[in-house]
């Protein structure tokens, strides 16, 4: 009996030895970075660029880790908070200016020993997005994306209206949903409480804001803004949209992807996985440019929301050097370029925006997806500032009172213009 | 009876590991939460001390008001009927039935299914358009969409889940009943409610105590169910929100832990005062029978 016990004793401190041991080389010999994203379905583009990193850095090995987007945040703050931030991850807009003015993120101005390498190959806008308060470079642009109207070719053709095009207006978009309700039973566009996929686009095509460009001051009491969401906030009454409950328990793109549906806005982000996730729908649907307003008080009623994502690194990351090279590599034409192949987004590298555009060969059927390209010519940065998070969930929860009815959209306004001035200037 | 020195080391020795663990676990976060609640937050954990700016602010705040009623409304509707199913379930399986051991793990069955997969289920078969419930019903009802029945339609999946634990704690308590009571109550003519009313009842008292303390408290800190269920794009979710639920929102999305904080302590409080409410009336109902 005691012979047994010593003899498992031994074997298991002979265990932890090697487990010990294995943790040892493992850490000693090669460079480990963790690398965080929140989305899934990039996930295997993002492995390809690691791949690329790690055949010229054999010493490296890079550990991709999904956290979905509803607990990316929640995370990235508890590791910010307690100093243990993964040693790249992907950094949205909405929280750019508080990570950045907050000290977390390492200052990457002079990384790339070109002094002018930034503006060589990224755009003006995009490079915004990477700049903290003070102007420095907090972010390596990583992609960037337009919005475009996804339409049901299926639904169009049986009500025997023509497709969506250039020449569309919010006018023709109503009366081809009334179109198509009438001749099929079956919903027109989906009109949802949403901003960026929702009624932002419309503010601006109408001429209106939603922050003055220094992020100080909110623009819902503005004529425009005003006209723009009271239309899109009409729709909601016609026949041809669901109401607000609908979309409580059905995402637009479910009920859109299982036929209930002619028309929604979708992100160029959202598109490869569509067609990945809904093989049977190859054929049926297509892209097109967003309708544009008819009447705008300014402008040529023309634009859409464009936004784009950055990578960055802790600032007392134990890894900054190691993190530093492959970011360097991140922003690379290289790496920017297996992205777009891959279909994983659009290049923020200049020049290399048609690159995305091949992974949609690969379908039998070819949405026209040079639809989301084409408005970069008249696309609008996504609207920020550092109050953006606290901001968000008070306008949300007063559109949904003027949809439930609870309140008028003009008093809804007044108090979303006060609650964003308000939290603006803290 | 005197405890020696060395039994009294033993026996903190040994209760160390839980009292350590609730000193750093529950007591300092309790504090922090307490200071905070006191401060204006920053993000990534800085803050100012800010007086009660929080609390004035939270006072004000009619969101604030509906969710502590959505709170207070949820624990009625889930409290009483929860328990009185749970005692029912308890006497019935505490009958000579066939099979009790299968009926009693039936019942336990929701308790070991983790929450969120619950709530996931439960919104499916809620769902107006697709669910199973409008399905078998014929009807087109929002369950989880018009104000009116969110929080009935939480309270329905928390009691769904909660019966079989209860009945399995009230269960015990019922065991533990000599049988020579029933059947001295027997001998002298008792019917079946009396011997309920007059045997069981009492007699069960301290553990019906217990799960009702457990319940409440549960139900007032009610967040992952309702989180689950309704999500922050459904216009009835003022009519839903908990307490807890607001306290996420604020703290994590809106990134306001200050504020957030100031929430977390009220609900404590309010715990704390129906509690010791529950514990003053005890000797109305409660009977410890040695």
């Amino acid at each position: 009996m005691g012979m047994i016990k010593r003899a498992a004793c031994a074997l298991l401190a002979l265990a932890l030895c090697a487990g010990l041991s294995g943790c040892a080389t493992d850490g000693g010999a090669g460079q480990r970075l963790t690398f965080q994203i929140w989305d899934n379905t990039q996930k295997a583009a993002m492995e390809a660029i690691c791949a690329a990193y790690t055949r010229a850095h054999p010493d490296v090995t890079i550990d991709v880790q999904v956290t979905s987007w509803s607990e990316y945040w929640t995370k990235l703050e508890a590791a910010a908070t307690g100093g243990t931030l993964p040693d790249v991850f992907w950094m949205h807009t909405d929280e750019m200016l508080r990570y950045a003015d907050g000290g977390i993120l390492a200052d990457l101005t002079d990384l790339y020993d070109d002094a002018g390498y930034y503006e060589a190959h990224f755009s003006q806008g995009l490079l915004d997005n990477a700049r903290g308060s003070d102007g420095r470079i907090y972010g390596v642009p990583k992609d960037r994306d337009t919005i475009c109207l996804v339409y049901s070719r299926e639904l169009f053709d049986a009500a025997g209206v023509s497709y969506p095009d250039e020449s569309w207006t919010w006018h023709d978009l109503t009366s081809a949903s009334q179109a198509i309700y009438d001749a099929t039973g079956k919903y027109g566009y989906l009109a949802y409480n949403d901003e960026h996929l929702g009624y932002w686009s419309y503010v601006y095509q109408a001429g209106g804001y939603i922050l003055t460009p220094d992020g100080k001051h909110a623009g819902y009491t503005q004529p425009a803004t005003k006209k723009a969401i009271a239309f899109y906030v009409s729709l909601q009454d016609e026949p041809w949209c669901p109401p607000q409950t609908f979309f409580a328990e059905t995402e637009p793109a479910t009920a859109f992807f299982s036929g209930e549906a002619a028309m929604y806005f979708e992100g160029s982000w959202g598109l490869r996985s569509k067609l990945e996730d809904y093989p049977s729908m190859v054929g049926k649907w297509d892209v097109a440019v967003l309708p544009a307003c008819p009447d705008p008080l300014s402008g040529d009623g023309r634009a859409v929301i464009s936004n784009g994502l950055t990578y960055a690194t802790a600032a007392n990351g134990k890894n900054l050097e190691a993190a530093k090279d492959f970011l360097r590599f991140l922003g690379s034409e290289e790496a920017q370029r297996i992205q777009g192949e891959q279909g994983a987004a659009i290049p923020a590298y200049e020049g290399l925006q048609d690159t995305w555009l091949s992974v949609f060969d690969s379908f039998d059927y070819r949405i026209n997806a040079e639809a989301c390209l084409s408005m970069f010519a008249y696309s609008v940065q996504s609207p920020n500032n550092a109050a953006r998070p606290a901001w968000k969930t008070r306008v949300s929860d007063e559109m949904l009172r003027v949809y439930a009815g609870e309140t008028t959209l003009d008093a809804a306004l007044e108090s979303m213009q006060r609650t964003v001035d308000e939290l603006s200037n803290r | 009876m005197r405890i020696s020195a060395h039994d009294a080391r033993w026996g903190a020795l040994l209760a160390a590991p839980t009292v350590l663990g609730l000193l750093a676990l529950n007591v300092y976060p309790f504090v922090q939460t307490l200071a905070l609640s006191f401060s204006r937050t920053q993000a990534f954990g800085r803050s100012t001390f800010a007086g009660l700016e929080n609390y004035a602010r939270m006072f004000a705040s009619t969101e604030f008001w509906r969710a502590t009623w959505n709170t207070v409304y949820f624990c009625l509707l889930t409290v009483p009927a929860g328990v009185l199913l749970a005692l029912l379930t308890a006497v019935l399986l505490n009958q000579g039935v066939r099979g009790r051991a299968a009926f009693r793990a039936a019942y336990f069955l929701p308790m070991v299914v983790p929450p969120a997969a619950v709530a996931l289920l439960w919104k499916w078969m809620f769902n107006a358009r697709y669910g199973v419930i409008n399905a078998l019903l014929g009807t087109s009802v929002g369950w989880v969409t018009d104000p009116a029945l969110v929080l009935i339609s939480c309270a329905l999946v928390a009691v769904w889940s909660a019966v079989g634990y209860d009945a399995v704690l009230l269960l015990a308590g019922l065991q533990a009943i000599p049988a020579t009571y029933y059947e001295a109550a027997a001998l002298d003519g008792a019917s079946a409610a009396q011997r309920f009313f007059r045997i069981t009842l009492p007699m069960v008292s301290p553990t019906l105590f217990f799960v009702v303390i457990l319940r409440a408290m549960a139900s007032l800190k009610v967040y992952d169910l309702i989180y689950m269920i309704v999500e922050q794009s459904n216009p009835a979710l003022p009519y839903a929100q908990s307490l807890m639920y607001l306290f996420y929102r604020e703290a994590f999305i809106a990134g306001d832990k200050g504020y957030g904080s100031a929430i977390a302590v009220w609900t404590v409080l309010l715990i704390g005062v129906l509690t010791l409410f529950q514990f003053s009336a005890q000797g109305r109902w409660v009977h410890y029978d040695s």
